[in-house]
């Protein structure tokens, strides 16, 4: 994927596009809010990575309601330090598609970008998922394994079907709060990771082949192809 | 600070004494001017009727009759005290105590007060002129000077207020300026202390009850709220030293024995992963003290919408329910439908999930953990979460809520003590409170908001000024 980043801190900036870069993306950078929307109008990237505060008299939102109204709709993510919810609200209003706060995890960014990326592809009308022998069926709100029914909770058919939605790619924890139950901050405890345990055991339990997985240190991701060997 | 005192107060006295400096001389001008006009009056007319006495006896007697009679009596009076002169047609004298007729004497009959040099004596003297027949002429006078020590006096007099009024008055600003520098001067010891950073002091009230202590007074509540404004900054900074100099130091000593000791690679990578979590650690404080800051600013009152509180309390426990399962507890919801109220749903959402996150840390397996959400009297909303854990001890319940406070049942669980003063921290922004209860055994924690429908809530744009007082009404029904 080709991606912009714009970012003025040149730390935060190296950190982001050697990551990114590691993870098998080319990345433009630009280091104030002119040069930035001049790449963003001129270049066609797949996701651009934008920061709220540059120097210079163009911030991120200005450059991203320019590009809203100059109807460029790559997908934004928006990278900042100013983490309040209604700071976020602000930024998803101005046309992001998502929000950020630093500091972050590499993780998380990647799996947004990830997910931000393919959202274009995804299609609204879709009546069934499939992951592998895994068949999800929108309407009736209904799971099979196989020939096997699986009973679930409607939270746990919400959660699978997120996960489904972007199957082959990590969602992190912070991504199913947000997604999933809607909660904007972060519980102490690890209630997360057990409500993906007992979905795991529903599905892949007694199964040869599991389909969703832990990414340690980004979050799941479920998949039919079996883990890279490291 | 002092000129001003002393320029003020001898401005003050200044003024009094001017006030009445004037006053006097409005009270004695006309007195005096009457006074002059009533005794010229009066003197005029004695010499009318004795210049027409003379006349008289002239006309009885001749000029010689009259001659006789004003030597007689000029030689029993005293002189000065009256002139007589008589003279004839071509102005020699023929009797009285003038030695001649003096110069610059009006031909006409009539009264006058004129200078007259008599004996080599000057003096104002006022003089009744009359033409008898045969062109005799008669001056009947009164030395006018006579009267001028009595005027004196009155002027001596008048000068002698003044000075009494001045001195009074320079005396009066002395002890007012020195009452009011004392007190002045008090006051800025006390303020130098309180600057020096010895906020203990207060302002000294007197019994007296005046301006003064009514000012002291005022000012002695504002100290009172900005010692207890300073001391829960100081405790919070303390807190927040605390709690991050912790972590802190655990990261820094872990990056600087990598760098030291250089451990293979896989150990290496499990130190950074440990390193990473620390700083994850604190950036959860942050996020924590953040949110409070917010809170406590009274900011998020913008973000009120309507929201169904049953519902919001449902979600947490559904979504808290595995991991409860899990450690072998019983987490339930005394549903009682619906319930409406006006609130920050995210804040409320993080306010019910930190009590039950709460409660799940503390209650060991085989325990009960259990909400309701309750309607109160007066508009207001209770959610209680009851668990049958340790609990909170009574001594430590008022502090429970303090930012960082960690009892000593929390010793060696995850958290950094901030849960329960966000709890408080947004139900006071829902014009509520936290309550902390025995539940033999256990805890109960009850969060009471209130439902905030239009006429309880007020202007979401026009938080309560004062945020850290709870509506006495919501301890009332608890």
């Amino acid at each position: 994927m080709k991606i912009l980043v714009v970012e003025d801190n040149e730390r935060m900036a190296r950190f982001v596009t050697k990551g990114l870069k590691e993870a098998g993306h080319t990345t433009d950078h630009a280091e104030n809010g002119r040069d930035g929307l001049f790449l963003a109008v001129s270049e066609p990237y797949d996701v651009i990575i934008m920061d709220r505060m540059l120097p210079g008299n163009i911030d991120g939102l200005t450059i991203i309601d320019a590009l809203r109204k100059a109807d460029n709709h790559t997908p934004i993510l928006i990278l900042s330090a100013l983490g309040d919810v209604d700071e976020r609200i602000k930024g998803l209003r101005a046309g992001g598609d998502d929000y950020l706060a630093k500091p972050f995890a590499f993780g998380e960014l990647l799996a947004r970008i990830d997910v931000l990326s393919r959202r274009r592809r995804q299609d609204a009308t879709q009546t069934a998922l499939e992951v592998g022998d895994l068949r999800i069926d929108l309407l009736a709100r209904k799971v099979w394994r196989g020939t096997r029914a699986i009973q679930l909770q409607p939270r746990e058919f919400q959660l699978l079907e997120y996960l489904v939605r972007h199957a082959g790619q990590v969602v992190t924890r912070t991504m199913l709060l947000e997604n999933v139950w809607d909660y904007h901050f972060d519980p102490e405890t690890n209630v997360v990771d057990v409500h993906i345990s007992k979905l795991r055991q529903k599905i892949d339990a007694d199964e040869e082949r599991q389909l969703l997985r832990t990414v340690r240190n980004a979050g799941y991701m479920i998949s039919a192809e079996p883990p890279p060997v490291t | 600070m002092t000129r001003v005192i002393r320029s003020s107060a001898v401005t003050l006295a200044t003024g009094y004494v001017l006030l009445a400096f004037t006053a006097l001389v409005l009270f004695a001008a006309p007195l005096l001017y009457a006074w002059q006009e009533t005794i010229k009056d009066f003197r005029f007319e004695i010499l009318q009727e004795d210049s027409q006495r003379l006349a008289h006896v002239f006309d009885l007697r001749g000029p010689a009759g009259l001659k006789a009679f004003i030597d007689e009596r000029v030689g029993m009076q005293i002189a000065g005290e009256r002139m007589l002169l008589l003279s004839d047609a071509a102005g020699r004298p023929l009797a009285g105590n003038l030695p001649a007729w003096p110069q610059s004497i009006p031909a006409h009959a009539g009264s006058y007060t004129l200078p007259v040099t008599l004996d080599g004596r000057h003096s104002m003297v006022a003089m009744v002129l009359a033409t008898l027949p045969g062109g005799y002429r008669l001056l009947v006078g009164r030395d006018v000077d006579r009267f001028a020590p009595i005027e004196r006096r009155f002027w001596y007099g008048l000068a002698g207020a003044v000075a009494v009024l001045t001195v009074a008055g320079l005396i009066g600003a002395l002890l007012i300026r020195r009452a009011l520098l004392a007190r002045i001067q008090s006051t800025q010891q006390t303020v130098a202390a309180i600057m020096r950073g010895d906020l203990s002091h207060r302002l000294e009230v007197r019994s007296s009850g005046d301006e003064l202590d009514t000012l002291a007074q005022t000012i002695n509540r504002l100290l009172e709220q900005i010692e207890q404004l300073v001391h829960g900054i100081a405790n919070v900074s303390n807190s927040i030293a605390h709690d991050l100099r912790t972590p802190l130091a655990e990261l820094r000593s872990r990056l600087e024995e990598l760098a030291l000791t250089r451990p293979p690679v896989g150990e290496t990578f499990a130190e950074i992963d440990a390193a990473v979590a620390d700083v994850d650690g604190v950036i959860r404080i942050f996020n924590a003290l953040l949110r409070l800051a917010e809170i406590d600013a009274g900011l998020r009152r913008s973000n009120f919408v309507e929201t169904d509180l049953g519902e919001l309390v449902a979600k947490a426990v559904e979504f808290y329910l595995p991991a409860a399962e899990l450690k072998g507890l019983s987490l339930t919801l005394r549903d009682a439908g619906p319930t409406g109220a006006r609130c920050d749903p995210v804040l409320l959402a993080q306010a019910i999930n930190n009590l039950i996150d709460n409660s799940l840390k503390f209650v060991a397996p085989g325990g009960h953990v259990e909400l309701e959400v309750e309607r109160l009297a007066q508009g207001l909303v209770a959610v209680t979460v009851a668990d049958d854990g340790p609990g909170i001890p009574e001594g430590d319940r008022p502090k429970a809520a303090q930012r960082f406070f960690r009892g000593d049942a929390s010793r060696g669980t995850p958290g950094v003590g901030l849960g329960l003063s966000l709890v408080e921290a947004i139900a006071r922004l829902h014009g509520g409170s936290l309550e902390l209860a025995d539940n033999h055994p256990g805890l109960i924690a009850r969060m009471i908001i209130e439902r905030g429908t239009a006429a309880v809530a007020g202007d979401p744009r026009h938080p309560r000024i004062n945020p850290d007082r709870p509506r006495r009404d919501a301890e009332v029904t608890a």
